[in-house]
């Protein structure tokens, strides 16, 4: 029994921090916002090139044939750093599944996207080659913008389009991008703490660094135990998927639970240590709190996932 | 595989060791609170009896009694334990407190000495630091030892020693430079409580059993070689046992655990199967605790390869004793009326396990304290309150 990660697994995760922590700044993550796209052509192609989006495609098809351990940190990482476009949808299901006749994927220059549950909620439409559903794969569909909140993630209706069939293993694949999900909803929950934990270290009043005062510490550290409560389960998910446990259902949902809930007291609390900036546009916070109201409720709510635990649990 | 959490076979078979130990030798009947006089001595017998297995101390090397047994094996040993049903550990605050201490500062004299009774419970501790003015602010203390030759003397009053009452020894903090301020100037001294100068009074706590009491301390004289630590350096050697304590040794998650699946068992047999928001508080009450027994693997790899635990002892002390209480509170509200009776009753286990529960979240440090502790240390947040 041994629960912590290899070196090269650390290593790979470090790298990608270093990546993102220059290439994917908050003004970086603006940008996307500002232009529309919900996507960055630049940082997606860097993705590429080290490997990042290939992570889970299967060596023969030219990826790196790594397993949901060895991506769990990776997709940590782009929470932390709310990396806008496909990346969770295109590197947990949708390049694993098609490398095969969509070569591209591997290396990033066809994009795809996810449709499992709806057609007319679609995120990242508009910024991919193809949609998947889970029965067909769609390509040159038509748009319909549904202004979602974040506008790293943009939302559509898709219709029409060339249809191609494929056999999509659908509970894999919703159990892979759920995983995924979870792990980037952790990240975006450990930026927004530092967030506030950087402006409270900064920002005086009655003649104090506002983090001298214990309300704010005390609401700080809960937040804090919510997130760090949740990677271990999270990690764990990724172990049952990789396994093959008969568990890995009811794994992946109370990792997307607690990953769910601990990304929303985050938002919350970071928010409330900002005080008025926080609800200001102009404040960086918005990116991250706004991708994680997104994916909390997206391929299930906490409330969801645990009624799937406890159907688990209880049952019998 | 990277992340593995099957067991080796070597794992597999400790496990298969301890289970059948415990099962040929748990007392078929729950002991008697080890806060009454006969259920402590029953407990001291049943720590002997463990004891005599090498089942008292598994983490401890073999020299001292123990089988030098990694974090994982203790872990294992102890899912075993608390799925025995074997009676709690009535010398928790040596064995899993002041054992480690003494381990990591104490000389080999004194390794040689205590820790061998400490195993085999000849000698039962009790914990002397907190005083009437000196509780979450510890540094307030105020009882004092003074060196006179190769003997310190004592003077002053602790308060909250848990065990105290029937217990053969405690490990306390005293001021011991009166001159120095706050954290400087105590040192952990050892001592026997049954010297001339001590005396016990015991404090009946929520539950109505006396497993606390007050130690007054007037003129009692003890050996300078009773010294843990250096002199004056009490309070950095207070802190290693307080993070044992906050930590992974004092609170493994097998008791979770298996308060969560009795939760499991009582709803299915009480529970009111309409009441979808009481299936959701136990599954998250089932999640809380298989949460935190996943962390604790985490936390315990990293120990191994070299990774010590820090101030995040404190998020583990938060999460575990608000987990306590949550699992209990659900247990009360599926029995409703009936949850508050005693002795007699068959559900007398879940009040019992409330009012415990409701201790958590105080000692060890108070939550409050802790999450000071937190945003000090881990969110490099400015001190101050």
């Amino acid at each position: 029994m041994r629960f912590s990660f290899t070196d090269d697994q650390r290593l790979f995760a470090e790298g990608l921090r270093d990546l993102l922590s220059n290439e994917c700044p908050a003004s970086h993550v603006r940008e996307t916002w500002d232009d529309g796209t919900g996507h960055s052509p630049g940082l997606w192609r860097k993705l590429g090139e080290m490997g990042v989006l290939s992570i889970l495609v299967p060596e023969e098809h030219g990826g790196m044939g790594a397993s949901p351990v060895d991506s769990v940190l990776l997709f940590q990482e782009l929470g932390r750093a709310a990396v806008p476009g496909p990346v969770l949808e295109h590197m947990s299901v949708v390049a694993p599944t098609l490398a095969a006749i969509r070569p591209g994927v591997v290396d990033g220059s066809w994009i795809g996207t996810l449709a499992l549950e709806s057609e007319s909620l679609v995120p990242h439409a508009s910024a991919s080659h193809g949609v998947l559903t889970g029965e067909e794969l769609v390509e040159d569909f038509a748009v319909a913008d549904r202004h979602g909140i974040d506008g790293g993630r943009r939302l559509a209706a898709i219709a029409g389009g060339r249809r191609t069939a494929v056999d999509v293993d659908v509970e894999r694949a919703r159990l892979s991008i759920t995983l995924a999900t979870s792990a980037y909803l952790v990240g975006l929950g450990e930026r927004m703490i530092d967030i506030a934990a950087e402006y409270a270290r900064q920002r005086e009043q009655f003649g104090k660094p506002i983090g001298s005062f214990q309300a704010v510490k005390h609401l700080m550290s809960d937040a804090l135990l919510k997130v760090e409560f949740a990677k271990a389960p999270t990690y764990r998910a990724a172990w049952s998927l990789a396994s093959g446990s008969a568990t890995a259902d009811r794994d992946v949902s109370m990792a997307k639970a607690l990953a769910s809930e601990a990304a929303y007291r985050a938002s919350r609390g970071s928010m409330q240590v900002l005080g008025g900036i926080g609800y200001t546009w102009e404040a960086d916070l918005q990116l991250f709190m706004k991708k994680s109201w997104a994916l909390m409720r997206a391929h299930g709510d906490a409330v969801h996932h645990r009624r799937r635990v406890g159907a688990s649990v209880l049952g019998s | 595989m990277l992340v593995d959490l099957n067991e080796t076979p070597h794992q597999s078979a400790f496990r298969r060791e301890a289970r059948e130990w415990l099962e040929a030798n748990v007392p078929a009947h729950p002991l008697p609170s080890f806060d009454t006089a006969e259920g402590f001595a029953l407990h001291r017998e049943w720590e002997k009896k463990l004891y005599a297995g090498r089942w008292s101390a598994v983490s401890w090397p073999v020299e001292f009694g123990g089988r030098g047994a990694d974090y994982i094996e203790w872990l294992i040993f102890e899912e075993e334990y608390y799925r025995a049903g074997a009676p709690g550990r009535v010398n928790q605050n040596g064995i899993f407190l002041l054992g480690p201490t003494i381990m990591e500062v104490g000389t080999p004299e004194q390794k040689a000495r205590f820790l061998p009774t400490m195993a085999s419970s000849e000698i039962v501790w009790a914990q002397a630091w907190s005083e009437p003015n000196a509780g979450s602010d510890l540094a307030g203390i105020r009882s004092k030892a003074t060196r006179d030759g190769d003997d310190w003397i004592l003077n002053g009053q602790k308060i909250w020693a848990s065990r105290a009452v029937w217990a053969d020894w405690c490990f306390g903090i005293f001021r011991t430079d009166p001159e120095a301020e706050r954290h400087r100037g105590l040192t952990f001294i050892l001592c026997p409580l049954d010297l001339p100068g001590i005396t016990v009074r015991p404090i009946a706590q929520l539950d109505g059993d006396t497993g606390f009491a007050e130690i007054f301390f007037d003129d009692v004289r003890v050996p300078t070689a009773n010294t843990l630590g250096e002199e004056n350096k009490g309070w950095s050697v207070a802190m290693a046992t307080a993070g044992f304590e906050r930590g992974v040794s004092l609170r493994s998650p097998a008791r979770f655990t298996e308060a969560a699946n009795r939760l499991v068992h009582l709803w299915r047999s009480h529970g009111d199967k309409s009441d979808t928001a009481l299936a959701d508080a136990v599954t998250d009450a089932w999640m809380m605790a298989e949460g935190y027994r996943l962390h604790t693997y985490q936390t315990v790899t990293g120990m191994l390869e070299g990774r010590p635990i820090g101030a995040e002892s404190s998020l583990n002390k938060i999460f575990w004793s608000e987990m306590d209480v949550r699992i209990h509170e659900i247990a009360l509200q599926i029995l409703g009326p009936e949850a508050e009776l005693m002795e007699g009753s068959e559900h007398e286990r879940w009040v019992d396990g409330f009012l415990f529960s409701l201790s958590g979240p105080i000692y060890a440090g108070t939550n409050e304290i802790q999450r000071n502790i937190i945003a000090d240390r881990v969110l490099q947040l400015p001190k101050g309150m």
